[in-house]
């Protein structure tokens, strides 16, 4: 018996315990030299670069939905938002709207689906794994059926090229794509590390009652998360649009939302909430990245490649679970 | 002498005028009256041809609706039925493995005279399509087929169009052309009919052509973005590439924006077919997309029609006859880009 509480004992006395975000980096590190190794191309500025490039979108996706953890909340209406926001900004576009108030129309309707899933979830206090899923659902249905008139794929308009510079250009041989991911995670660190209301997002994750009883407003604090993660989820969107000149709103049926939840958690953003930060987000975004830039490399199999993805996720699972172990507060709380 | 003259004269004119009369009164009748019909021949023809279509009740069930060839088909279908006298039903699954099933499901109790299907991959209707057979109902797929063959495929020879494409590249990127040889594909999804011809097709002639190195070969799953982030790595790893083959149109603009992005435009070949609709053109014109075969989807909803007629007026049960109508292939470049394509009407 006591055998078995002395590894946890260790976990959590050892003064030198490394944090998730830590142990990422150092799985990454690894991994980097086994592919520098073994790689043929991977050592290579350019090729870090494309890596880079690759998963900003990831990144930029995962920093927001990071937010909305942090507060022990989950927002698996983001890929739908995402998509249905700037198709319905392109299609302003082709129907010779400006470029400018094309954005801003799309920037709209994620902030309103956003401010939505805040209300769904702070006033009417539906859970969030719920809220948010059915959320996804419900608005892209309705926006594909009678706004995008039940249309699936949306390209940019010839006239619309300098909007293909958000994901096509370069800024000093770095494309903007990766810029937008570093500004992206920047001033979200800033804001929950250096701000009240991002320590408050981090207390509404810790315990939620305790945040309310020390007098912060939690619901209208919600509804700013969950607002802040469509508006991110909306800035993914249109640099994914930019790189390709289309978006395909099937999106949604893809593995995108479950693989911004992976970087999150694999991160050390732990589903427990208030733990973790942006860096995690760039450790998990950074794991993810080299292992899909690897594979794909290597050129296995999407199988192959699904597997081993699989495999890290339970492995991130597994480390949260000896990290921040089941305590009586999380016990009281309920799981998500 | 001259009185008989005359008389047979006056006789001939009333003979005359009384043929003509009786011509003109013939063919007023004819023209204004309720009696007159078709013609026996046609008739025939066209009794057998109305009698076996009007009222029947054509089903079509898509992958899923709101892509540019499910769309073409559809109005196509759709505009003829109307035309025709019969009843068009459509179910959309939304790509839903489950609510396809379901679809194809309910029909076969619901019992139209023919189901229209597209496949989403080659196993999960092929029980289902085999019991509507069994049931009494046609089943006529559509560019994406089933293990089981029914009584008509409509589309394209998926075999045949991977080895045309791959021929081709062959001759751009290989012995003589004064590039690399190095090819990568990037197919769409490996459990669909297309995927699965397509590739046996295109490696079967790269076999017989060393020179021809496959440095990549990964599915994208029909999506762009996916296609574009894969293309990217390969690119960095092979800046030398000769030619991308894309599984897909829609997702090729992907890879071809990730060529466009290496600064490889010209060099780098993209390589894809797809159901030519505008948007396609225009890639090919900026050169985002460089060959590509089309294979027309609105001719093939004509093509479904043809199925539809020839099998309802066959007399035949369903499962005892087999058609197949491959669907003709284009090649589309720069240069007869300008008027390759369609576009739907807008809604």
């Amino acid at each position: 018996m006591a055998s078995n509480i002395r590894p946890i004992i260790f976990l959590k006395t050892a003064a030198t315990k490394p944090t998730q975000e830590q142990l990422v980096f150092l799985i990454t590190a690894i991994f980097l030299m086994f592919f520098a190794i073994f790689l043929d191309g991977f050592a290579t500025i350019d090729n870090f670069i494309t890596l880079a490039r690759n998963i900003s979108v990831l990144g930029i996706l995962g920093v927001g939905m990071a937010i909305v953890v942090i507060a022990r909340g989950l927002d698996l209406s983001q890929v739908s938002v995402m998509a249905v926001s700037t198709a319905w900004a392109l299609t302003h576009m082709n129907d010779g709207v400006s470029l400018g108030l094309a954005i801003a129309l799309g920037l709209g309707m994620a902030l309103v689906v956003g401010l939505m899933n805040g209300f769904l979830i702070a006033f009417l206090e539906m859970p969030a794994l719920f809220a948010t899923l059915a959320s996804g659902i419900f608005v892209f249905g309705v926006v594909r059926t009678w706004l995008l008139g039940g249309d699936l794929i949306f390209h940019v308009p010839k006239d619309a090229e300098e909007f293909l510079f958000l994901g096509q250009g370069t800024l000093g041989g770095i494309p903007i794509p990766i810029l937008v991911f570093a500004l992206v995670a920047l001033l979200s660190h800033l804001f929950l590390s250096r701000t009240s209301y991002g320590r408050f997002i981090y207390a509404h994750g810790d315990n939620a009652e305790a945040a309310s009883l020390t007098g912060i407003a939690v619901r209208p604090l919600t509804i700013l998360e969950y607002t802040l993660c469509a508006f991110i989820g909306y800035l993914a969107g249109l640099v994914m649009v930019a790189s390709v000149a289309n978006v395909d709103t099937r999106i949604i049926n893809s593995t995108l939302i479950f693989d911004t939840i992976l970087v999150v958690v694999l991160g050390g953003v732990s589903l427990i909430g208030g733990r973790g930060s942006i860096l995690s987000v760039i450790a998990g975004t950074a794991l993810i990245g080299t292992l899909l830039n690897g594979m794909t490399l290597m050129d296995f199999t999407n199988e192959v490649q699904n597997i081993i993805k699989g495999l890290v996720l339970l492995c991130a699972i597994l480390i949260d679970n000896r990290l921040h172990p089941r305590d009586e507060e999380t016990a009281q709380q309920g799981d998500l | 002498m001259i009185t008989r003259c005359y008389n047979q004269f006056i006789g001939r004119c009333i003979v005359i005028v009384g043929v003509l009369g009786i011509l003109l009164v013939g063919t007023n009748t004819l023209l204004a009256g309720d009696s007159v019909s078709r013609p026996k021949v046609s008739a025939e023809l066209y009794n057998h041809f109305d009698k076996n279509l009007r009222g029947k009740t054509v089903a079509f069930v898509p992958v899923l609706m709101g892509i540019p060839l499910t769309e073409a088909w559809a109005k196509v279908i759709k505009t003829q039925c109307d035309t025709l006298g019969m009843k068009f039903v459509l179910r959309d699954p939304h790509a839903d493995p489950g609510a396809a099933t379901q679809a194809i499901s309910s029909l076969i109790i619901e019992k139209p005279d023919v189901i229209v299907v597209q496949n989403d991959n080659m196993q999960l209707l092929a029980k289902l399509i085999k019991k509507a057979e069994k049931a009494g109902i046609y089943v006529i797929q559509i560019n994406l087929g089933s293990r089981y063959t029914s009584s008509a495929y409509v589309g394209v020879d998926w075999y045949n169009l991977g080895q045309m494409m791959a021929e081709d590249i062959c001759k751009t990127s290989g012995t003589g052309s004064g590039k690399s040889g190095k090819v990568a594909i990037v197919q769409g999804m490996t459990t669909s009919s297309a995927n699965i011809e397509q590739l046996q097709g295109a490696l079967s002639v790269f076999q017989k052509h060393p020179e021809i190195k496959i440095v990549s070969n990964q599915a994208a799953n029909w999506d762009p973005n996916k296609a574009r982030d894969i293309t990217a790595t390969v690119l960095k790893q092979h800046p030398d590439l000769s030619a991308i083959y894309s599984f897909w149109g829609i997702m090729a603009l992907g890879s071809g924006h990730a060529v466009k992005e290496a600064g490889l435009q010209d060099k780098v070949l993209v390589y894809a077919s797809g159901g030519g609709s505008q948007t396609i053109c225009e890639n090919i014109e900026t050169g985002i997309i460089n060959r590509y075969w089309n294979y027309n989807a609105p001719l093939q909803g004509h093509d479904v029609m043809t199925a539809v007629k020839v099998v309802l007026q066959s007399g035949l049960k369903p499962g005892q006859l087999k058609i197949t109508l491959y669907s003709p292939l284009e090649l589309i470049i720069k240069e007869n880009a300008d008027n390759a394509c369609w576009k739907l009407p807008a809604k």
